[in-house]
């Protein structure tokens, strides 16, 4: 087993009289992405919150790198990466100035921002000022700056929320790259696809509560109870098939007469999980 | 998930805890002073210092054609300069830069970027009262008032003095602030109250007693003592100096362990 950079024990939340996180149990190890999923106010951003010593839970333990959460001060921020909505970038400095100033702050070598720049594909437009970014370029600058220390843990709340499908891809390039080398990625999403795509496990996030815990695939195929098949002929008719001898036959038949244009499984996506567990949409 | 954060009983907001506990990094520290001394220059803050040095050079020329340019009215016009700058440098420029953090979400990606709060603090300060003081400075050579190496030592120590506290004023006013127009709205009363008392003490006996309680009062005196060849500022001065000075970072140190910079 690798090794264990957060574990959330029993965690809830309490804002005034009503629970917003409520017994959530979770674990990250190095080189892992946990994903949080959930719609809107589902307790992804309280979470990370909590996590990131931002807030307090109301009960429970969670450690990140081994640090109680309730025990975390400014040096934390040394190790850990955070990107949210909230993160914003100094307009009037440049996109390079942006990331020497943090450089400085976390005692980065200024080497180590033109490399990091090309990486995220910000290298261009280095010297232009954060506020003649366009949205996907200021998120990649908030991404850079989160990553500029080479965290452990990075925490990514809804990262490709808004932004066009080529910056989104670009991210997920860049996630799965920062996995590969061994960073912990602690992601919160809307979006099934990009959860079920990146994820090593997720967390379905219902009002508060866990509904679902697993790996995409586990998940999945836990609610796959009704077997189907999906099948698009030469001729263009489609078909769905429940799971049968009768339904082997056909395809069978269909196979032998190379009749088949498409033919597909339909185990339920995250978000068809989601919505039979809870009676919700994600979106 | 959206929610009113002061609303709760339990938040950890901005490294609060930090501000009396943590140590200062010098290169932090250096890193943010750099950062927001060179905000200052960006058009939103730079029209406080060039306004008050304006002033100072409208007044010099005007009382100088209405006397015949006696030391007297240099003074005066040099007080008139000072009182100006340290309210609006001190209060407006350190509340809106407090606010601009607040309304662009840097202050807390600087909180979450091992930043403490006294980090902040001291580095949000420093440049604002660099700026006033070197403002100070170059309107005494604005007006050509002559001074002797004491008469420099007392009015720097005086003036930086009164800067400093208009900075934690400034400060205390800017964490009800969300952004720089609220910051505007707030400051602009507290600005006048301790720029027009000082500047009207000679109209009225009750505005001078008012106005020996401000530390930009005393700021005013001090050029006019100056000038007159008395110690800028008598002890009821340094006391009231010192005392607002201590005042002025205990509210805002109540208000910061609160809910930090926020409100």
């Amino acid at each position: 087993m690798s090794e264990t950079y957060i574990s959330v024990n029993h965690i809830s939340k309490k804002y005034d009289k009503d629970f917003v996180l409520k017994d959530v149990t979770a674990v990250l190890h190095k080189g892992e992405i946990l994903g949080f999923l959930g719609p809107s106010g589902a307790g992804k951003t309280t979470t990370i919150k909590i996590l990131t010593g931002q807030l307090m839970p109301t009960s429970g333990e969670a450690k990140v790198l081994g640090i109680d959460c309730q025990k975390i001060d400014e040096r934390i921020y040394e190790q850990i990466g955070i990107v949210t909505d909230s993160s914003g970038v100094y307009e009037r400095m440049s996109v390079y100035d942006n990331l020497k100033y943090f450089a400085r702050l976390l005692n980065v070598p200024l080497a180590d921002i033109d490399p990091l720049l090309k990486r995220i594909g910000l290298y261009e437009h280095r010297k232009k000022p954060a506020s003649k970014l366009s949205k996907g370029q200021t998120q990649r600058l908030v991404v850079a700056r989160a990553l500029l220390h080479k965290p452990k843990v990075l925490f990514l709340d809804e990262p490709t929320s808004g932004l066009d499908p080529s910056t989104a891809l670009e991210i997920h390039r860049i996630l799965r790259e920062l996995k590969e080398e061994g960073m912990a990625i602690f992601l919160t999403t809307h979006n099934m696809e990009e959860a079920a795509k990146l994820c090593d496990h997720v967390a379905l996030l219902n009002e508060g509560v866990i509904v679902e815990y697993g790996t995409p695939e586990e998940i999945c195929l836990k609610y796959n109870t009704v077997k189907k098949y999906r099948v698009q002929l030469t001729d263009g008719t489609k078909h769905v098939l429940l799971q049968g001898s009768d339904t082997a036959g056909r395809i069978a038949s269909w196979m032998e007469a190379d009749q088949i244009e498409t033919l597909h499984t339909c185990e339920p996506t995250l978000e068809s999980v989601f919505l039979e567990v809870t009676g919700r949409e994600l979106q | 998930m959206k929610h009113t954060e002061s609303s709760t009983g339990n938040i950890r907001s901005d490294g609060r805890k930090a501000m009396t506990l943590k140590p200062i990094h010098a290169r932090k520290l250096a890193a943010i002073i750099d950062v927001k001394g060179r905000a200052l220059f960006s058009k939103n803050f730079i029209i406080m210092p060039v306004f008050s040095l304006g002033f100072t050079f409208l007044m010099k020329i005007l009382y100088e054609r209405v006397s015949g340019g006696t030391a007297d009215m240099n003074a005066y016009a040099l007080a008139l300069g000072i009182l100006m700058n340290i309210s609006m440098m001190g209060i407006y420029c350190t509340a809106a830069s407090l606010a601009e953090e607040k309304e662009k979400n840097t202050l807390r990606t600087l909180m979450t970027s091992s930043v403490n709060g006294l980090e902040f603090f001291l580095g949000s300060l420093i440049p604002v009262v660099l700026m006033s003081t070197a403002v100070n400075v170059l309107c005494v050579f604005i007006v050509r008032l002559s001074m002797t190496p004491a008469q420099w030592g007392a009015y720097l120590a005086v003036t930086t003095a009164a800067s400093i506290i208009a900075s934690v004023v400034g400060m205390i006013l800017g964490i009800f602030a969300k952004n720089q127009v609220t910051a505007s709205t707030i400051t602009t009363p507290a600005v006048l109250v301790f720029m027009m008392i000082p500047m009207f003490t000679g109209f009225s006996d009750t505005l001078h007693k008012i106005s020996m309680f401000f530390f930009t009062g005393i700021a005013f005196e001090a050029v006019a003592n100056i000038n007159s060849g008395l110690p800028a500022a008598d002890i009821r001065g340094i006391a009231i100096l010192t005392a607002e000075l201590l005042l002025s970072v205990i509210l805002f140190l109540i208000l910061y362990r609160r809910n930090g910079f926020e409100r």
